[in-house]
């Protein structure tokens, strides 16, 4: 099969969207409204082309003057002024439009390609263009010239536009890729998404993805479920069984985690989830590096909360065989989370993961019907990287007669459950755990008790005979109310 | 103003005579930019004629025969630097002052000290501006 010679954007994970990168000769549409970002992503590819030894042409149809937009760029990390009219010219060709019309300035361009051995032409301005333009004909005729000169001597062309172009429209036809930028309204938030509409050649990533604006530049995250429908590698479920860190709690699980199983551990705000995760990352070592994913505690705070629970963390820290990823439960975005977790588990490895707790993916989660989707992406990757998970996933209810099954069709996707509960009997609270589910093992279906001991958490014992405490209220066997 | 053959009018079109106010060519791309330079040297007495690329400056710089240049950097079709190395290449126009304004290109232009004779970096007041053409011009 032939590949087709690409360009890449220098916007991470953007050339995956469009199936890798953009191709070289080729032009594309880049429209969105004011504010979408659309000078920056040129701007991010024009220098990521002269990173790579290209030269660029970067023409304008504006009122704003090129001074404002490099005072602007100035802010991005990316900027190279050194590069200004060395290997990348700014140059404004409205006086040329004005006096002398459309075909005026594609001869200028044809000139300027050619004297500046321009690989990439960006034209801002295509609404201006067709402003200018009598009749629809002129704009299509003005495109195809500009792009078939382009591809003529090599050069990739971004036409930008702040219209929304028909996808009938004889531009839309004619280029070989449109891509949108969105930045929408969602509640009180604002969200950035991109779309390539078109991409000719290129199996890309359909439909929206998010992206965001940093002084690194555009940062593009596909939606995970797209990019991850099957699993990177192949997933070869071991037998092994990894120990829970957690005292007598092995033996409920059969003997101990599958290897390379999600462990759901659910139940309501103080019952233990947490604590649980920590007896499981205590175990880290550089054979099985460890990952924290949390979105409630700072490290500060997980560190001293470890602490006084008698569990070390600080020497796995210290010896790099923990690290501690904190997400503030502010604004998030979906599927950055899900790249910062997949990411992290494969920079370093990661055989151990605590993600504290689910919860943080779902108030991220903008469109939440696609949860169901986007775990199972999650956890077939992460399974299939060989690591063994624990999430943890807060129940609303504190107690109460029924127990909802966490994120309705999410826990079906999950290997292991375990519910951990608090049970009022005789005047007393006591925590306990049950296991409801263990991948393709036996395990002991019985309810125990939980404990704080000198190290962490543990297993105290089974608890006495009673009814009622899955619901959190208990009445001691023989001593149920009659109906 | 730059303007088209076509839509020349008959001021522009007349040779600058030595009794006349002295005669500025503006070089810039940025209609905005040559607008406001061509307002502050007209209100300062200058006649001024501007043209949008490096090109048509230079057959602005060879018809009109000015007292100075003040020209932008990055134009389309020659550059800053291009029109001025073209006018020191010319024994008729090589004695013509140029100065280069840009935002950031200026330390391209002071390593040519040979072709411009001054360099105003974006943004410079409008004093700056009259002051170093007047230095020149004088």
């Amino acid at each position: 099969m032939h590949e087709l010679p690409r360009l890449s954007t220098g916007i991470p994970r953007l050339d995956t969207i469009l199936g890798g990168g953009l191709v070289e000769g080729a032009s594309y549409i880049v429209q969105g409204h004011p504010g979408a970002g659309k000078t920056i992503f040129s701007n991010q590819v024009a220098f990521a082309n002269l990173a790579r030894g290209g030269k660029v042409l970067y023409i304008t149809l504006l009122a704003e003057t090129h001074d404002r937009l490099f005072q602007a760029l100035g802010t991005l990390d990316f900027f190279d002024r050194s590069q200004l009219g060395v290997n990348i010219s700014y140059v404004s060709v409205f006086q040329t439009l004005r006096y002398e019309g459309l075909s005026a300035v594609v001869s200028l361009i044809r000139q300027e390609i050619a004297r500046q051995s321009a690989t990439l032409l960006v034209f801002d301005g295509l609404l201006n263009a067709s402003d200018r333009a009598d009749t629809n004909l002129d704009v299509k005729t003005f495109v195809a010239e500009v792009q078939s000169q382009a591809a003529f001597a090599g050069c990739t062309v971004l036409f930008l536009t702040s219209t929304r172009i028909a996808e009938d429209s004889p531009e839309h036809t004619m280029v070989d890729g449109v891509i949108e930028l969105h930045n929408e309204l969602v509640g009180v938030r604002t969200v950035r998404r991109l779309q390539v509409k078109k991409s000719r050649g290129s199996a890309g990533l359909g439909g929206y993805h998010q992206f965001e604006i940093t002084s690194a530049g555009l940062v593009a995250y596909p939606r995970l479920e797209a990019i991850l429908s099957s699993a990177t590698v192949e997933d070869r479920p071991g037998s092994a069984l990894i120990a829970s860190g957690t005292a007598g709690f092995d033996a409920m699980l059969g003997g101990g985690l599958p290897e390379s199983s999600v462990t759901l551990v659910f139940g309501p705000s103080g019952c233990g989830k947490t604590s649980l995760g920590l007896n499981f990352l205590s175990r880290a070592s550089a054979e099985e590096p460890a990952l924290h994913f949390g979105f409630y505690e700072t490290p500060g705070r997980l560190l001293k909360k470890a602490g006084s629970l008698g569990v070390d963390l600080e020497t796995p820290m210290k010896s790099g065989a923990l690290e501690v990823i904190w997400n503030p439960m502010t604004e998030n975005l979906l599927d950055k989370l899900g790249h910062r977790l997949i990411d992290a588990v494969r920079s370093r490895g990661v055989k151990r993961l605590l993600i504290d707790g689910l919860g943080g993916f779902e108030r991220a989660a903008v469109h939440p019907s696609r949860l169901v989707e986007f775990f199972a992406a999650l956890t077939n990757e992460i399974r299939a990287l060989g690591v063994t998970t624990f999430a943890t996933w807060e129940l609303r209810d504190l107690f109460g007669p029924t127990v909802t099954a966490p994120g309705s069709e999410i826990s079906s996707l999950l290997d292991n459950l375990v519910m951990l509960r608090h049970v009022e009997l005789g005047s007393r609270y006591k925590r306990t755990l049950s296991v409801l589910k263990v991948r393709d093992r036996e395990y002991e279906p019985v309810i125990h008790e939980l404990g704080f001991g000198s190290k962490g958490l543990k297993v105290i014992s089974a608890l006495e005979p009673v009814t009622g405490a899955t619901t959190g209220v208990a009445t001691a066997v023989g001593q149920e109310p009659h109906a | 103003m730059w303007l088209p053959p076509s839509a020349r009018n008959h001021t522009l079109e007349r040779k600058h005579e030595p009794n006349q106010m002295p005669l500025i060519v503006i070089a810039e791309d940025e209609f905005l930019i040559a607008d406001v330079l061509t307002i502050m040297l007209e209100d300062a007495g200058y006649e001024v004629a501007a043209a949008p690329h490096g090109r048509a400056a230079l057959a602005l710089v060879r018809e009109k025969r000015p007292s100075l240049v003040i020209t932008d950097f990055m134009m389309p079709l020659m550059t800053g630097l291009e029109l001025a190395q073209a006018m020191r290449a010319d024994v008729e126009l090589s004695h013509i002052p140029v100065i280069l304004v840009s935002g950031a290109q200026g330390s391209i232009g002071r390593a040519h000290p040979e072709v411009f004779d001054a360099v105003l970096d974006k943004p410079y007041n409008e004093k700056k501006l009259l002051d170093t053409v007047s230095g020149l011009l004088s």
